[in-house]
């Protein structure tokens, strides 16, 4: 299936750092990997003949899924990252997320209470950045993740100048 | 791991008079308004707990020995007695010392653009809050108070949280008096000068509905709650009567005492509910034993939903929530829930009086017909736009009846077949604007829209609409929303209205005429 974007058609979308994807792939292993070790566990001790009340085929099948399913995740990374967009534009920020389930969200930039830049310890041996905006809405929910650090500090100065420029009440 | 925030700066009143210096602690002399001091018999009623239990402790084994016609001091008992009484004694002096101190040091002042609250003597707080950004404003009488005459005031501003300014207690004319007082600066009503302490007179207030008694109760009857109770009721007896076990009953005391204590809360809570509006903003008043007023400002209501669930349609009674910025999400019960209910039960007609009350310019001709539609209409009734056919699979009762339409001021968003309902958010007061789409309504070319809001009960979401009126309305619902935020200038109600609002307001009410009954999809 060819998948349509949901987005406005007609928009330069700004990309995010190819780097990023070390990112994601650092917290996918510490996640799955971890998943996977845990339910391994059970095949060890049926091997040892430790646990004898659990088919073999039921140990085996369980952490091989997961495993499967990690990879496959694993696989996408490289995708999702690409499917990261924002873009500038005179009265709004426009970010987009993800392939299968798709998210654009536009924020006025005279809703924007403020913006956070957050710096992890891999992205920071990466030289990138977290950008996060805030409305007055707990639902806004807008980040963008992988931005080079001075383009994540450009972008916020652009965003705080335009914010204050436009700031409307609540 | 840095994080870096940069606050945006609040918005400049171009009207307003320089900020002035915020008076360190302590310093008592103030440009403008007197530092004042709550009513002294506040920390009483508030701590009135703390009196009660130190009674209890100390009164119940003499009440005791007294009912039991036993000696009240026994003979090996009297030794201690003086130590005992300089016990109880100076527990008691050291709480109402306490209560003494809380009271002399909570202190307040309105002044120039501020409210100032001055408390604590150990932890010493002071707090401040901008008047042009009161977000509502409420009088609270709980029981106790009541029968004393006082009450607490609300302030609240745009911060979820507690709020941001609490006096309690005040006698009662002195809080209404506040109230005005606070009104009318955070709109603008400018003082005589050289003058600043002149009583405000109140804003005068028109009735527009009120809930008799008899409808609460049987909203509360048909609620969704009782649903629910029927149903475990019933499963309970099935249950027993299967398994042959009577203790299984007593399982159910706790639930009957709590569904006891919801409904009475319901009940004390929405007890002669009435509504009326003024130029300070619509104005709400409940309760039965302990009583509310709450005021909201023109403009401060974020978002509305018109909610009917199924058992109330043959009644025709619908229900009315809103989200305001400082009230917070609210939970299923209590106060919080309360608070952010505009008409817990109320006929169509209410519904419509509330709903130009809260959209006193609706943008549209004929604002009756699109309302009506969206609370009971199907498929393109009153120029709703819903779900196109090829999503009936997705939403097979739903479908015809999810949509939206679009007047010059407000987005309503219709939704539900069997759980009616009607969302309702102004133009100027969208904050984000998200599209969701998962892999099973790209197969339908259908997407959800997501308008976000300050946290509330109302979470505005226009399900499974059509690519590209979605799209579409995306675009314009922007457009609309930066043309809405630039004709809004002020936080200051009066510069945004006209003295004779009111006068039109009342004008408009009786003009939009609600659908017949029998029009009504059944």
């Amino acid at each position: 299936m060819r998948t349509e974007a949901i987005d406005p058609p007609g928009i330069m979308w700004q990309r995010v750092s190819p780097k990023y994807v070390t990112v994601r792939v650092v917290q996918w292993a510490i996640g799955n990997l971890v998943a996977v070790l845990v339910l391994s566990l059970p095949l060890l001790l049926v091997l040892t003949g430790w646990w004898r009340w659990l088919p073999l085929w039921l140990a085996i099948t369980v952490p091989a899924a997961i495993l499967a399913l990690a990879i496959w995740r694993l696989l996408l990374i490289p995708r999702q990252v690409r499917a990261i967009g924002y873009a500038e534009r005179d009265d709004d920020l426009l970010i987009r997320t993800g392939i299968f389930f798709q998210r654009t969200v536009a924020v006025p930039y005279g809703r924007m209470q403020y913006v956070d830049i957050a710096v992890g310890p891999v992205e920071r041996g990466l030289g990138l950045c977290t950008l996060k905006l805030h409305t007055a809405s707990p639902g806004t929910n807008a980040l963008i993740p992988g931005l080079p650090a001075a383009e994540g500090a450009r972008l916020r100065e652009q965003l705080s100048a335009r914010g204050e420029a436009r700031l409307a009440g609540l | 791991m840095t994080a870096e925030g940069i606050p945006v700066e609040p918005a400049k009143q171009p009207a307003q008079q320089p900020a002035q210096p915020i008076s360190p602690l302590g310093t008592h002399e103030a440009p403008d308004g007197e530092w004042l001091r709550v009513h002294p018999a506040s920390p009483f009623i508030r701590g009135w707990v703390v009196l009660a239990a130190i009674g209890f402790f100390f009164g119940r084994d003499l009440f005791e020995r007294m009912l039991q016609g036993r000696p009240v001091l026994e003979d090996g008992f009297t030794g201690r007695v003086p130590w005992l009484v300089a016990g109880g004694g100076t527990v008691l002096l050291i709480a109402v010392l306490g209560f003494i101190l809380t009271w002399y040091f909570t202190k307040y002042q309105v002044s120039e653009g501020y409210v100032r609250v001055n408390t604590g003597f150990v932890f010493r707080q002071q707090r401040q809050a901008r008047l042009d950004r009161v977000q509502a404003i409420d009088i609270v009488q709980p029981l106790l108070a009541r029968i004393f005459g006082l009450a607490e005031l609300k302030f609240e501003v745009a911060d979820a949280g507690e709020s941001a300014v609490r006096l309690a207690y005040l006698r009662t004319d002195v809080a209404r008096q506040l109230r005005a007082t606070i009104l009318a600066r955070a709109s603008g009503v400018v003082q005589a000068a050289g003058r600043p302490q002149e009583a405000v007179p109140e804003a005068p207030e028109y009735p527009v509905l009120s809930v008799p008694p008899s409808r609460l109760i049987g909203s509360l009857l048909l609620s969704e709650q009782s649903f629910f109770v029927v149903l475990g009721g019933v499963a309970s007896v099935v249950l027993s009567a299967v398994t042959e076990n009577r203790s299984f009953y007593f399982y159910l005391i706790p639930a009957v005492l709590g569904l006891g204590a919801s409904y009475w809360g319901s009940f004390n809570k929405g007890y002669n509910f009435t509504a009326a509006i003024s130029p300070d903003g619509i104005r709400l008043r409940y309760g039965l034993l302990d009583t509310q007023a709450q005021t909201l400002p023109p403009g401060r209501i974020q978002a509305l939903k018109v909610v009917q669930p199924p058992l109330w349609r043959m009644f025709g009674w619908y229900r009315i929530q809103v989200n305001v910025a400082g009230y917070g999400a609210g939970g299923n019960n209590g106060e919080a829930a309360s608070r952010t209910t505009l008409l817990p039960v109320g006929k169509l007609v209410d519904v419509m009086s509330m709903l130009s009350l809260v959209l006193p310019d609706p943008g549209t001709p004929e604002p009756g017909r699109i309302f009506a539609a969206g609370l009971n209409g199907l498929d393109s009734d009153g120029g709703f736009v819903t779900t196109p056919r090829r999503g009936r699979l997705l939403a097979p009762l739903g479908w015809r009846s999810n949509g939206f339409a679009a007047t010059d001021t407000a987005l309503l968003l219709r939704s539900g077949r069997w759980w009616r309902q009607l969302v309702m958010v102004p133009h100027q007061r969208t904050q984000s604007i998200a599209m969701h789409q998962g892999p099973l309504a790209r197969r339908f070319r259908l997407v959800d829209l997501v308008l976000h809001t300050t946290a509330g009960p109302v979470q505005p979401r226009l399900i499974q609409a059509g690519l590209d009126e979605a799209r579409a309305l995306f675009d314009e619902q922007s457009a609309r929303a930066r043309l809405a935020r630039k004709r809004q200038t002020s936080e200051q109600w009066l510069a945004q209205l006209d003295p004779h609002q009111v006068e039109r307001l009342k004008e408009t009410i009786p003009s939009i005429t609600p659908v017949q009954e029998g029009q009504q999809d059944g």
